[in-house]
């Protein structure tokens, strides 16, 4: 489901980014995102950082699924992001480096696996296509994969910034897709607590014989 | 607090037991140790650590483990073979239980399986784990192992919650050719134990509660989490003070252990000082809670060993 809003002036809605995660925002009207993959560079750098942050986020990704989703959905809600810088280690196994790089250059299969990713378990469960193909669109990808110093990563960011124009549509935001309501059937009680009380552990539902 | 109509099988691996009735048995605790970030490790491409560091946190929780019931399990996870290989010598050294073999990588995993077997370790070794990740390769690994014992992870990206965990397991569900269960007895394995793979708490961590319950009726096998990745996970939790970030750990164990769980991933093993005693309470509390329905606790219970 996507909110298209009428009056976003600045590019991003407040509060600016919509999903929690590991990360710093910098500022919100910059061009450029950060993902340090499995580097904590800037996110527990504390008093060692930099004098200048001038990427709108920085933050870690670990996971090649719900993480993926996080940056997705966070760069797509402010349309001044137009660079993801990807940078760090990867995360072995995980590869969402890997998996980021082919989500934009692929999308996802009828399934939600994203076409070409190398990582365990490349799955995008919360974004609906919509959203994948404006990420594609938005952003470009900058692959930095296995840079950890921060201060070339800050003379990225200048330089990507320079080249930044806010995207011309307004901020996709994505909102979390409400569960169907089901009606809820008894069955034959499989799980008991005694005297006479038993539960449908499909239903969850407790309930008294006789 | 409950008794389950289905028969709830009890695998034995290497002389620890996991499943049964809630309230039958002690739930089995798996402490990790050279986990990603684990301070004792000096090097985890080449697998040097702290040696000292790593005898205290094995025997402490061998030590727990003997005081309160609970048996223990050492999770042992290596980013290398290199690194596995490194672990193991250690492991034969200080540690005389099952170990699961686990990694982020398929290949350092599917290696491990083929040491475990050459060096005689199969009947001691859990695999962690058989799930939607597991390719040909590794596959193959594990079917020419002598490992007979696995975690099949029942996260299903494709289909979230409780009833696409199930699928995933039965039949493999919308991204699967095969069910996760049949696949592990093709593999060999013996004796399967369910995670249903936490994921963040704001993306369906507490369906694993209610999964462990609908999956033990359903399958009757021994099922158990990783609950704490939920609470490690937890950007509010990460700030505030240790002893507060304890509680919740102890809490979410708990609260996995009433809703029937067997066994916990409880991450790091230096958690072992409040987890055992948490998990021995849990314990208790649901085997009295189920004296009534027939269900009689074996003589190492914690309710038979510490009130």
């Amino acid at each position: 489901m996507t909110q298209e809003g009428s009056n976003f002036k600045r590019g991003y809605e407040d509060p600016w980014p919509p999903v929690r995660g590991d990360y710093l925002v910098g500022n919100p009207n910059a061009g450029v995102a950060v993902a340090t993959l499995a580097s904590p560079l800037f996110v527990r750098a504390g008093s060692d950082l930099p004098p200048y942050m001038g990427a709108a986020i920085y933050g870690q990704c670990k996971t090649e699924n719900l993480g993926v989703e996080k940056i997705v959905a966070n760069v797509i809600s402010n349309i001044n992001i137009r660079y993801l810088i990807i940078s760090g280690v990867e995360s072995k196994g995980h590869l969402p480096g890997n998996t980021l790089l082919a989500l934009h250059r692929n999308g996802i299969d009828e399934q939600g696996r994203i076409i070409g990713s190398k990582g365990a378990i490349p799955f995008i469960q919360n974004l609906q296509p919509d959203a994948i193909r404006r990420f594609q669109r938005q952003v470009e990808l900058i692959d930095c994969i296995g840079l950890e110093d921060m201060e070339e990563i800050e003379r990225l960011v200048s330089r990507y910034n320079l080249l930044a124009e806010p995207y011309p549509e307004e901020p996709f935001l994505v909102v979390r897709r409400k569960a169907v309501l089901q009606e809820i059937l008894m069955g034959e009680g499989d799980l008991f607590f005694g005297a006479n009380v038993f539960m449908d552990t499909r239903a969850w539902q407790i309930a008294i014989t006789g | 607090m409950f008794r389950f109509k289905n028969r709830q099988s009890i695998v034995n691996v290497a002389g620890v037991k996991f499943g049964g009735q809630p309230g039958e048995l002690a739930t089995v605790l798996c402490g990790t140790i050279f986990y990603q970030g684990h301070r004792i490790v000096e090097n985890e491409e080449i697998g040097l650590f702290d040696h000292a560091a790593a005898e205290r946190l094995v025997a402490r929780q061998a030590e727990l483990s003997e005081d309160t019931g609970c048996p223990a399990v050492l999770h042992i996870y290596a980013r290398t073979h290199q690194a596995f290989l490194r672990y193991l010598d250690f492991a034969e050294e200080v540690w005389g239980g099952p170990f699961i073999i686990d990694s982020a990588d398929s290949d350092t995993r599917a290696r491990a399986a083929s040491t475990v077997s050459e060096l005689g370790y199969g009947d001691r070794a859990i695999y962690n784990s058989i799930s939607l990740a597991t390719g040909e390769a590794e596959a193959q690994a594990v079917s020419e192992s002598e490992i007979d014992s696995a975690i099949l992870l029942a996260y299903n990206p494709g289909e979230p919650g409780v009833e696409g965990a199930l699928r995933i397991l039965e039949t493999g569900g919308s991204v699967l050719e095969k069910g996760l269960i049949p696949l592990a007895r093709e593999l060999g394995i013996v004796n399967l134990l369910i995670d249903p793979g936490v994921v963040p708490m704001g993306s369906g961590a507490g369906a694993s509660l209610r999964f462990s319950v609908v999956a033990k009726a359903r399958l009757g096998l021994p099922v158990g989490s990783g609950i704490h990745n939920a609470v490690s996970a937890w950007p509010w939790l990460c700030k505030k003070e240790i002893g507060i970030r304890k509680c919740c750990d102890a809490a979410a164990a708990a609260m996995q252990l009433l809703s029937a769980g067997d066994y916990l991933l409880y991450g790091p093993i230096e958690n072992s000082d409040f987890i055992f005693p948490a998990a021995a309470l849990a314990d208790i509390l649901v085997a009295e809670a189920v004296r009534d329905l027939d269900i009689h606790p074996g003589e190492g219970h914690p309710l038979n060993r510490l009130v």
